[in-house]
């Protein structure tokens, strides 16, 4: 199950943050996309230790955090899309198509007239979506 | 009646505009690719995808000196191909040298169209982590050339 999405900037500034969970443990999930931030960075400058391919926009599994899993990608633009899941069985595929989904909807959200960029997104429209896609990633791995 | 709209107005105006607007196309027109390696891929993109979603076609020629300037060269711009420049229409009286004066201002008011693509090929590449300066040579209409001057 999905517990936290989160889009982040070139500055690393938060423009997206979004938990799924009832319990009231933000502040956790925030604390850990902001760890897994390094990481993300690590990975992008030291390709060859990770064994990365050095274009590919999606990371992968970032560091399993006691009984988390965070999955990172970066666009082109320098923006990273983080995915902080409990599940313990998550496939990468699943997680690829997740991001895939998850940059059209961002795509589109940034396309928005009224959107600033470097600022947060606050379309509810852009909400929705992003719902919409973390109930069928949870649907699709069960299956 | 003709109003006299001065250059850096133009900049001023068009600034905010393009920020946004090469934000946007530089997010859109990236997704799908995997990331880039160097500057030579940011600026080959620039060339084909950048360039045919925009002007529906792809530059003509890039040249580099591999010192961080590009100069890429479109041999029929779109967005200044129906413009003309004639010098001996725009003679109003009093002026001593009225072709000269009028070949400035038109020469002038092509260039302040140029602000818009500058800017938003500027932007977009500051977008993909390249800071740099764009400017724009019209020295023979319709080809327009662009040079991209890397930020060391």
């Amino acid at each position: 199950m999905i517990v936290c999405v989160a889009v982040v900037g070139h500055q690393n500034n938060p423009l997206y943050i979004q938990s799924f969970t009832k319990a009231d443990d933000s502040l956790k999930l925030h604390h850990i996309v902001h760890c897994s931030l390094d990481v993300v960075d690590e990975r992008v400058n030291n390709p060859k230790k990770s064994g990365l391919i050095i274009n590919e926009t999606f990371l992968g599994l970032l560091n399993p955090t006691e009984n988390y899993k965070v999955y990172g990608y970066l666009t082109n633009t320098k923006v990273k899309f983080i995915l902080v899941t409990t599940d313990l069985e998550v496939r990468d595929a699943d997680a690829r198509v997740f991001f895939g989904r998850f940059h059209t909807a961002y795509v589109n959200a940034v396309s928005n007239p009224f959107h600033i960029p470097g600022k947060k997104i606050t379309s509810r429209k852009f909400a929705e979506r992003v719902s919409t896609i973390v109930k069928s990633f949870g649907l699709s791995s069960s299956s | 009646m003709e109003g006299e709209v001065s250059e850096s107005c133009v900049e001023s105006l068009l600034a905010e505009i393009v920020l946004v607007v090469g934000h946007q196309f530089s997010e859109r027109y990236t997704m799908d690719r995997p990331r880039f390696t160097d500057n030579l891929e940011a600026i080959k993109f620039i060339c084909k995808d950048f360039w045919s979603e925009l002007f529906k076609k792809q530059i003509d020629n890039l040249k580099t000196n591999h010192r961080g300037t590009f100069v890429l060269q479109d041999n029929r711009f779109r967005w200044l191909a129906h413009m003309s420049i004639d010098p001996s229409v725009q003679a109003s009286g009093n002026i001593q040298d009225p072709s000269a004066m009028a070949e400035n201002k038109s020469t002038q008011a092509t260039g302040m169209h140029l602000y818009f693509p500058c800017g938003i090929i500027r932007r977009a590449l500051s977008n993909l982590g390249i800071a740099c300066a764009v400017s724009a040579d019209i020295s023979n209409l319709p080809a327009c050339s662009f040079v991209i001057r890397i930020k060391a």
